[in-house]
């Protein structure tokens, strides 16, 4: 452990080409990718949680089963679909950080959306009997419930992030783990453990750790000037 | 309120930097003494090698453009994009005096010996290799973790991609798994090591013969595959007579065998080396009965290696793959 930490420290103050992208990839991909799945989920859970309609029950469990969907298996799908042979194979996207990101949003939007919707759901009656009595029309309703959750909804991005960081299934198979191109923390600690390389892959984990602490904390800052 | 909120949020961020620190020191301060606690373990070892049918060759194969492609129905699929130019420019390289030179030279700094030898025969290539054009820079290389994970590619493939301006994107996996990527059109060249899965590679049709060659496999690179176990030797491989029969001392006492059970080259070659009569092949249904002493572990060499030391188990091994996994202080003294 502290071999792996000096070697951490060494890597990062070193200026490592190959660290430098495997963090950059890490960095873009999870990114774009959770960003996007808020973009996405946010709309659909608010939905989903105050919405007045027949199917939304089906809907909401629906999207729970898609929130437990095995990366590995969106994975696989993502493979057969952007393989050589597969039907978006003009699209070229296998092995590069865009086909990446595809899966993890697929894999990241149904979490927000559930997330959204456990949220909304419990605050949605209240805010309408409010709105209701205020004359406000649907759309100035929905927003307002949007306001009421916005603590919830830097949450639930800050577990998207997460779920995007951590991710190994999904983005192995999608991403192929190449060297300078589509290798993530993960990816890249699994290959230096087979290699038996082990110091070198808990440095790579410490560094995760510690962009994982330092996202955390900047949320937390902003969590807190909003929560008020 | 809201200065309170940042300061928790400062302060516990703190404490858990803190509490990192903490782990470090105390793991030195734990760790110090053990290699003397742990000096009589029984770690992995070599205990037999450079039996000719030990060999273990390499070959490259260009994937042919008009392949017969399929589908994951089975439907034939056509106009799958494959960077023939850019595959021929690098195996020309890879085959040119030069880079086999390289090749055959490598790791003879870090191991003290060559991880890979040139074959006999092999083919030498004198084709002017043209520069990178957008259409050909970026080659796809499908090849075998044991190839990878030695270093030679990372040792190779920064010379020509200096020289001629092509970017190479290494997929390493299995022999099974690489070839099957390739049959699945995400592949202009494989570097692999199983001849039977090779062969079949070229009757299918998915490779072809590049101009200035007479065959499709281009094998130019050979090692070993080394027997490995508890150093103290259980079972007594190391006084056996063939390999064959190192084999048959393991199966017949019940020790534990680590495969890699994930239909690569190590694992198509392991099961050629079993008495017959266990009828022992890459499916996992032909070890359903030898559960108790077989592990067919489904993984890549490193973690094979890695299971088989913590078990004190048999293993078979490419050397490079070996040698790599020592070097980075894989085995760790149990």
């Amino acid at each position: 452990m502290n071999t792996a930490l000096h070697e951490a420290m060494l890597m990062i103050f070193s200026g490592n080409r190959l660290l430098g992208s495997i963090i950059g990839v890490t960095v873009r991909m999870s990114l774009a990718s959770s960003l996007t799945a808020l973009l996405l989920g946010v709309p659909l859970g608010v939905w989903l949680g105050s919405g007045r309609f027949a199917a939304r029950k089906t809907l909401v469990v629906l999207n729970r089963t898609f929130m437990g969907t095995p990366p590995v298996v969106c994975g696989l799908l993502c493979y057969l679909l952007f393989s050589g042979v597969g039907p978006l194979r003009m699209l070229k996207l296998l092995y590069t950080v865009r086909g990446m990101v595809i899966a993890q949003i697929l894999l990241i939007t149904p979490i927000v959306a559930g997330m959204m919707e456990s949220c909304v759901s419990s605050v949605a009656p209240a805010v309408r009997e409010t709105a209701g009595g205020m004359g406000l029309s649907g759309g100035k309703t929905l927003l307002l419930i949007m306001n009421e959750s916005r603590y919830q909804i830097i949450s639930t991005y800050l577990m998207g992030l997460s779920r995007a960081l951590a991710e190994v299934g999904a983005v192995s198979m999608v991403g192929g783990a190449i060297a300078y191109k589509t290798n993530v923390m993960t990816t890249a600690i699994m290959n230096y453990t087979n290699m038996g390389n082990f110091t070198t892959s808990l440095a790579l984990g410490i560094i995760l750790f510690f962009i994982s602490l330092a996202v955390n904390i900047a949320v937390s800052l902003l969590q807190g000037r909003l929560a008020i | 309120m809201r200065q309170a909120n940042k300061l928790i949020a400062i302060l516990l961020a703190a404490i858990m930097v803190l509490a990192l620190c903490a782990c470090g020191a105390q793991t030195t301060a734990a760790t110090t003494p053990a290699p003397t606690a742990s000096a009589s373990a029984v770690k992995l070892a070599i205990l037999y090698e450079q039996d000719d049918s030990m060999k273990n060759t390499y070959s490259l194969l260009a994937v042919n453009p008009k392949a017969p492609f399929k589908d994951a129905d089975g439907n034939a699929v056509s106009n799958v994009s494959i960077n023939t130019a850019g595959a021929a420019a690098l195996i020309n390289w890879l085959l040119s005096k030069e880079g086999e030179d390289m090749a055959a030279s490598y790791g003879k700094d870090k191991y003290g010996e060559n991880l890979f030898s040139l074959l006999d025969g092999a083919p030498v290539s004198t084709a002017a290799i043209p520069a990178a054009t957008d259409a050909t820079r970026n080659i796809r290389m499908s090849t075998t973790t044991s190839v990878n994970d030695s270093g030679l590619l990372d040792y190779l493939l920064p010379k020509f991609e200096q020289e001629y301006g092509y970017t190479v994107d290494v997929y390493s996996a299995g022999t099974g798994k690489a070839i099957a990527n390739a049959e699945n059109g995400n592949a202009d060249l494989i570097f692999v090591h199983s001849k039977k899965q090779e062969e079949a590679f070229v009757s299918d049709g998915y490779s072809y013969v590049l101009d200035g060659f007479k065959a499709e496999r281009l094998s130019y690179l050979y090692n070993f595959f080394v027997l490995c176990g508890p150093s103290d030797d259980p079972a007594g491989v190391k006084n056996a007579a063939s390999v064959k029969d190192a084999f048959k001392l393991i199966s017949d006492g019940k020790y534990q065998f680590v495969s890699r059970g994930d239909g690569s080259g190590t694992h198509n070659k392991e099961v050629t080396l079993w008495p017959e009569a266990l009828g022992i092949t890459t499916d996992a249904a032909s070890v359903a009965n030898y559960a108790d002493w077989y592990n067919y572990s489904n993984a890549g060499m490193g973690t094979c290696l890695m299971m088989a030391n913590e078990k004190g188990a048999y293993i078979l091994s490419d050397k490079a793959t070996f040698l790599t996994f020592v070097a980075n202080g894989g085995i760790i003294d149990s």
